[in-house]
């Protein structure tokens, strides 16, 4: 019992998050009128047939004349065996529209990720270990630089600089280069810089307060009065509690990135990724990609957060398992 | 030193928990008279002002040009937002600023603290110059004008190649325009004088800050807490809702409104607060849910406190510190927001936001850059304020780091 | 018909793309814009009307006298567009950019060169009855590729009797076809259309331009009926069957980034020598890559740093780029306008009850509003000129200055002018607006007039016009104009195109989502008053095809427009003239009745600001420019 009763718990609950979040979408999508049956109806217009007749034609076609819940029914089987529909304005499926720009998506945001987690508890911990030292003073002022810089107006001013002006990166981004090259390298160090000062700034600054709270409690103290010295006081007792509140953050927080940032940040440099896909749909108005991405974006979010509940159960013992 | 000292948590909120056992306490009493008094004027305005054309609608949707203050020749049309915008300043000034007055000894010795915190201090100067001139500044500024043929002025002391501009404002010197007087930071592609759009923009930003602000913090700490306190099946309840509204990230569930609806600064703002008080819930419930584990929660409980009072005197003032760090994180991140929309062109275009003016200059930036490095600049400080604020706040009102700074 | 807008900008739509879709494939592809030469832009500016104008038609004769030398074949050839394409199926592509990235690797029947001269590419079309009977001639040396053989005639007819004519294909040019025009197949390489009435300039109505399509392919879809399918056909969508019919073949479409296309060797063109002896050995370039880069900023740099041989040129910074070593300009005029369009339809005027929109008075008086001097030198920085109806002035088809009202300069602007004449119009209707002593225009309830204007997000020139026109209405009309942004696609769906009301069969007409019906009862999901989101195609070579735009009843009429003038009769006259200089007559006639009725504000005709490379060969200062593109080159 207790913490695996509660893991499969959350799990399952993970699972009805998803199938609630299908439910919505597909009842905004039933709510709008459907575009090919638009175009039927348009069509008999324009050669003088009975409009009615027409949808009602194309909606017999396009099997709209059921009963809702065998449609209901229909769209959840689709969208967990991966029918998500055809995209009108790449006129690709939406899944294959999605695995192409989740290649490009990766490919910055696995290194950022990486680098946020490692770097920004990390500085964090360690300003809070030296508070009011210079070094803080340095640590905070990047960790305030990152955060306040708007991540778009910073993008296109790099750009500008190391684009324009010294032609160091290539100011069109190249899709066709392989992955592991020194080319892609070159042209993805921008954005993930870009990304990294703007989301390790409030992490750094969460950990730097978590672990300051810790910095009197009387196990430090303790630890300090044996001799213990400071590094190895703060690696192995204040950065896991540090990060107990910091993981119920740390995961929404990135995600919000993630969805918001990221998207700016290929806007900016013409990044064909998940982001720029959805902005796309949105401007072209493609209501099967639009609601695709969605659907992938918050999917996404729910295991993510699925994961950061996992992590704070593992992490504060704490915690009862019992009446959660 | 520290130990005589008398901390946040001990005389604030013990006060303003005597008062709120009286019937009406003055806060209460600034609040309702603000009200009544914003409600007085908007009933001015709905019978007296707005034409039965908008009445026919049921309100003013700010589609017809009815400025509420002819009558004393003030041709300034209040809109829903600004309605908000003084509710949430009326709030502002009843628990946040009128408290530093009820209790002169606290607010010297928080004073004494900021003092020394020199970026805190140009923060708050910062964010106060913005303030001020954001509310008083459209009233009596003209709102910024199209002029093609002074375009893309540049600010005072510096200059243009004069191919740009088609006529120079300022005096034309070995091929160059410069900057002059009249448009002290410059103009627009439009020709619009960039230092009236800086001074709208500041009261746009305020509006996003605060009003979100109100929202967000009332939702996100009375879940937070209430889950937290209350346990069983209100919290799971209420974190499960949580968990939802966090898988639905706001960013996207916008575009999808936009989708749907189209831009505007109100549903912008409404949208943005209804589904980002997440974060803070699960904020102030986690921490709450550590705090309750403590041991003198627990001794109050048995001591027969009603749920009412522990929250109101416990759980919130211990959570006091994480809701504004919460807070420096949001405002920034709305105003931000506002931003990004306006740069990806999804935004509410007919306000003159910063955001928009960066989008505007974006395409400029090679031979104009001052169009979209001025607002960007301005944007950058004021977020950097809020953060520098936020921090020093956050170092003052939590004693125990304070503490251990000065050992 | 199908759209006869073209999405306004230079800024989304780069290059050629600003024609409409069917004349950018008319020229082969290519990045082609025109202009003055790169090489002195310094005085194209402001006053004289007449420097955009230029050569605008181009020298008659297309081929150099002697011998060329044939240049060598290598190196690519990069363009950059500003937004992805949503389609490459030919039978369903409607937009300007696709059907340049289409012409790459797929000619169409021909072409417009220098001159106004047909230039037959797949076939040519001819005639010997003044344009009754049209006879096509298709080329012998036309391969599909594939299992897909030889072209003929016949997968031309097939194309058109199973597909454009059919009632379930729905493609974009099925409009093109009404059942009045009959085509048959009268040999293995020719065929035959023959039109309800003769048309003269048939050819330069695009009508019967086809894409070359394989009779095997499209059978199945015809059994079944299946437009879906046929829509998300691989073979089309990827253009695999193109065989030799294109300069390129296209290698790869990816849907975000752009395409890649690669030197196609058997190009039929080839043979073509008679047309341009440049063709032999084309196209030049070993591969051809086109990206989408959606920030304007990023096509310019690129530009600037040769990581792109083509960008559109905003106004302000024409001359800068001029001045570059590495880039040259060219100023080519386009048939797109700027126009201001009101919406006449029930849901247009929000300000009030009625719609002062209907008013010709109210039109004309808000035609002195705008000072279209001051516009065309402010936003477009002198590359465009005036436009008081619908024709450029370098059109052959343009009536005498002195017969057409200009609205907006002279006299004919100013507070006075425009409110005397809004002053008329509200005299005339029936409910009670009136001026007050500030020069206001209030409504019956008092309140002064608020109306929307909505242009295309992101697009600078595009949201100064709109910024300008607001502040000119509100000074000289004395009417509130709120500026908005919005995204074209967005904008088209839910407010240019109407919702199809119920009972569209009961209606006098009901012609699609563009004229849904007669302007009382059809409106759009939302109501809009003002819009500068779309140019508007002039078809300066076939001004007849205008026609569209000025029926209560034709295809499209977004804006609800009913002529106050005899539009009928007069166009009917211009179809049936027999003699250029007849036609001539009408079109005039025409074209000063639109100049006083003010359908919608006439603004201006910018031309396009295309940069090239300077080493590349082959772009014109001309309205034709890119007929030729296969036949570029850079120069070594």
């Amino acid at each position: 019992m207790g913490m695996e009763w509660y893991i499969v718990r959350r799990v399952a609950w993970a699972a009805i998050v998803t199938f609630i979040i299908v439910t919505i979408t597909w009842g905004l999508m039933t709510a709008a009128p459907n575009p090919q049956v638009q175009q039927a109806v348009t069509q008999a217009a324009m050669d003088g047939e009975n409009p009615a007749e027409a949808e009602e034609r194309m909606e017999a076609q396009l099997q709209l004349d059921r009963p809702l819940h065998v449609r209901f029914m229909d769209y959840v089987v689709g969208v967990y065996t991966l029918e998500w529909g055809w995209s009108n304005t790449r006129n690709q499926p939406v899944t294959a529209a999605l695995v192409s720009a989740l290649y490009y998506t990766v490919q910055y945001s696995v290194p950022w990720t990486i680098l946020t987690v490692l770097i920004g508890p990390i500085v964090g911990v360690y300003s809070a270990a030296n508070q009011y030292s210079w070094r803080d003073h340095a640590a905070t002022g990047v960790a305030f630089f990152g955060y306040a810089i708007p991540n778009f107006f910073f993008g296109i001013i790099l750009l500008l600089i190391f684009g324009v002006q010294l032609e160091w990166i290539p100011i069109v981004y190249q899709t066709g280069v392989p992955v592991f090259s020194v080319q892609n390298v070159i042209q993805l160090t921008i954005p993930i810089f870009v990304l990294v000062t703007g989301s390790i700034g409030a992490i750094m600054r969460v950990s730097r307060n978590e672990a300051a709270e810790y910095a009197n409690a009387d196990f430090v103290k303790t630890a300090k009065a044996k001799g213990v010295s400071t590094y190895r006081i703060y690696a192995r007792h204040v950065i896991r509690p540090t990060m107990v509140p910091l993981s119920t953050t740390m995961v929404g927080y990135l995600l919000a990135i993630f969805t918001g940032s990221s998207l700016l940040v290929e806007v900016v440099f013409g990044i064909p990724g998940l982001g720029r896909t959805l902005y796309d749909a949105v401007v072209a108005q493609d209501t099967n990609l639009v609601l695709g991405s969605t659907l992938f974006f918050t999917f996404v979010a729910t295991i993510g957060n699925l994961l950061q509940d996992l992590v704070y159960t593992v992490l504060d013992p704490r915690i009862s398992f019992e009446d959660r | 030193m520290a130990t005589d000292r008398q901390s946040f948590d001990e005389i604030d909120w013990g006060q303003i928990d005597e008062e709120s056992e009286r019937e009406i306490s003055p806060n209460f009493i600034i609040v309702a008279i603000g009200t009544a008094l914003m409600g007085a004027v908007w009933a001015f305005d709905y019978f007296f002002v707005t034409g039965t054309w908008d009445a026919a609608i049921g309100m003013d949707f700010g589609n017809q040009y009815t400025p509420t203050f002819e009558v004393i020749g003030w041709g300034y049309d209040v809109t829903q937002l600004d309605w908000l915008f003084a509710f949430s300043l009326v709030l502002f000034g009843a628990y946040m600023i009128l408290p530093l007055y009820q209790n002169p000894r606290m607010t010297k010795y928080y004073w004494r603290d900021m003092k020394r915190n020199r970026p805190a201090m140009a923060s708050l100067g910062w964010l106060l110059f913005i303030f001020v001139i954001g509310v008083i500044g459209p009233a009596i500024i003209q709102a910024p004008t199209v002029d093609l043929m002074t375009k893309y002025q540049p600010p005072m002391f510096l200059e243009i190649n004069n191919v740009y501009p088609i006529n120079c404002v300022g005096e034309v010197a070995g091929g160059d325009c410069h900057g002059s007087l009249e448009h002290p930071l410059g103009t627009t592609g439009d020709g619009k004088d960039i230092f009236r759009i800086i001074v709208y923009g500041m009261q746009i930003s305020m509006k996003i800050g605060f009003i979100a602000t109100l929202f967000v913090v009332t939702i996100g700490s009375i879940v937070g807490t209430v889950a937290a306190y209350a346990g069983g099946l209100v919290d799971e309840v209420l974190m499960r809702w949580v968990d939802i509204q966090q898988s639905f990230p706001t960013f996207i569930l916008y575009l999808l409104i936009l989708y749907i609806y189209g831009a505007s600064l109100f549903l912008f703002i409404v949208l943005f607060s209804l589904f980002s008080w997440e974060g803070t819930a699960r904020y102030v419930r986690s921490n709450a849910l550590a705090k309750t584990e403590e041991e003198y929660i627990k001794a109050v409980q048995l001591s027969g406190a009603s749920t009412y009072r522990v929250i109101r005197s416990h759980i919130m003032p211990n959570s006091a510190s994480s809701i504004v760090t919460d807070i420096t994180l949001l405002i920034p991140s709305f105003i931000l927001f506002e931003a990004q929309f306006a740069f990806l062109g999804l935004g509410d275009s007919t306000i003159p936001s910063w955001g928009v003016l960066i989008a505007q200059g974006r395409s400029d930036l090679a031979f104009a850059p001052w169009i979209t490095l001025i607002p960007g600049l301005f944007l950058f400080f004021t977020i950097l304020a809020f953060n520098f604020l936020g921090d020093a706040l956050l170092d003052a009102l939590n004693p125990e780091a304070d503490a251990e700074a000065e050992q | 018909m199908s759209d006869p807008h073209g999405r306004r900008g230079d800024d989304s739509n780069p290059g050629i793309n600003r024609r409409r879709w069917l004349q950018a494939i008319g020229v082969a592809g290519a990045a082609g814009m025109a202009g003055c030469t790169g090489g002195d832009g310094t005085d194209t500016a402001t006053d004289s009307p007449t420097d955009t104008e230029g050569d605008a038609m181009g020298e008659d004769t297309p081929t150099p006298e002697g011998e060329v030398e044939i240049p060598e074949v290598g190196g690519t050839f990069n363009t950059v567009t500003s937004s992805p394409v949503d389609t490459l199926n030919p039978l369903y592509n409607t937009e300007a950019g696709a059907g340049t990235l289409i012409g790459y690797a797929l000619d169409m029947g021909y072409t417009f060169g220098p001159g106004n001269e047909q230039i037959p590419q797949l076939y040519e079309l001819t005639t010997d009855d003044g344009g009754k009977v049209w006879t096509g001639k298709v080329r012998e040396n036309l391969q599909f590729g594939g299992d897909y053989g030889q072209v003929t005639a016949e997968d031309f007819v097939y194309l058109v009797q199973e597909v454009h004519k059919s009632d379930w294909a729905a493609t974009s040019a099925s409009s093109s076809w009404p059942e009045t025009t009959t085509i048959t197949q009268t040999g293995e390489f020719e065929f035959q259309i023959e039109l309800e009435s003769a048309n003269l300039l048939y050819p330069a109505t695009y009508d019967p331009l086809m894409y070359p399509i394989p009779k095997d392919l499209l059978e199945p879809y015809v059994a079944e009926e299946d437009s879906q399918g046929l829509q998300e056909d691989q073979e089309l969508l990827e253009l695999e069957f193109a065989g030799n019919l294109g300069a390129y073949t296209l290698d790869e479409w990816n849907r975000s980034s752009g395409q890649t296309y690669s030197r196609n060797e058997d190009y039929y063109m080839q043979e073509a020598t008679d047309i341009n002896q440049l063709f032999e050995n084309a196209p030049y370039f070993e591969t051809l890559e086109s990206r989408v880069v959606q920030e304007q900023a990023s096509r310019l740099g690129a530009l600037e740093t040769g990581e792109t041989d083509y960008a559109s040129i905003p106004p302000e910074r024409v001359e800068e780029f001029d001045g570059l070593d590495n880039v040259n300009v060219y100023l080519q005029p386009q048939p797109y306008n700027e126009v201001c369009v009101y919406n006449m339809r029930e849901n247009g005027w929000n300000a009030g009850p009625g719609n002062l929109f209907r008013e010709k008075k109210f039109r004309q008086g808000l035609g002195c509003a705008v000072d279209k001097q001051t516009l065309v030198e402010g936003v477009f920085r002198g590359y465009a000129n005036v436009e008081y109806t619908w024709q450029p002035r370098w059109s052959k088809w343009y009536p005498s200055d002195a017969d057409v009202p200009e609205y907006g300069t002279g006299d004919l602007y100013g507070q006075d002018a425009a409110q005397s004449r809004i002053q008329e119009a509200i005299d005339n209707v029936e409910y009670d607006y009136s001026y007050d002593g500030q020069g206001r225009l209030l409504n019956p309830e008092g309140d002064q007039c608020t109306i929307t204007l909505y242009h295309s997000a992101g697009q600078n020139t595009e949201r100064s016009m709109a910024e300008f026109i607001a502040q000119e209405f509100e000074q000289n009309a004395g009417i509130v104009v709120e500026v908005n942004a919005i995204q074209g696609s967005q904008f088209s769906n839910q407010y240019w195109q109407q919702e199809i009301p119920e009972n569209a069969d009961e209606l006098e007409w009901s012609n699609g989502s563009y004229n849904a019906g007669p302007r009382d009862v059809a409106t759009s999901k939302n109501p809009w008053d003002m819009t500068v989101v779309y140019g508007l195609n002039t078809y300066p070579l076939n001004p007849l095809t205008a026609e569209v735009f000025f029926a209560k009843d034709s295809f499209y009429n977004p804006y609800g427009y009913y002529p106050s003038w005899d539009a009928p009769s007069l166009w009917e006259e211009a179809n049936s003239a027999e003699s250029t200089e007849e036609l001539n007559e009408t079109l005039s006639e025409i074209f000063v009745k639109i100049a006083e009725d003010q359908p919608m504000g006439m603004l201006a005709f910018p031309s396009s600001r295309a940069g090239y490379a300077s080493d590349i060969v082959g772009p014109q200062e001309n309205f034709f420019s890119g007929w030729d593109f296969p036949a570029w080159y850079r120069e070594e």
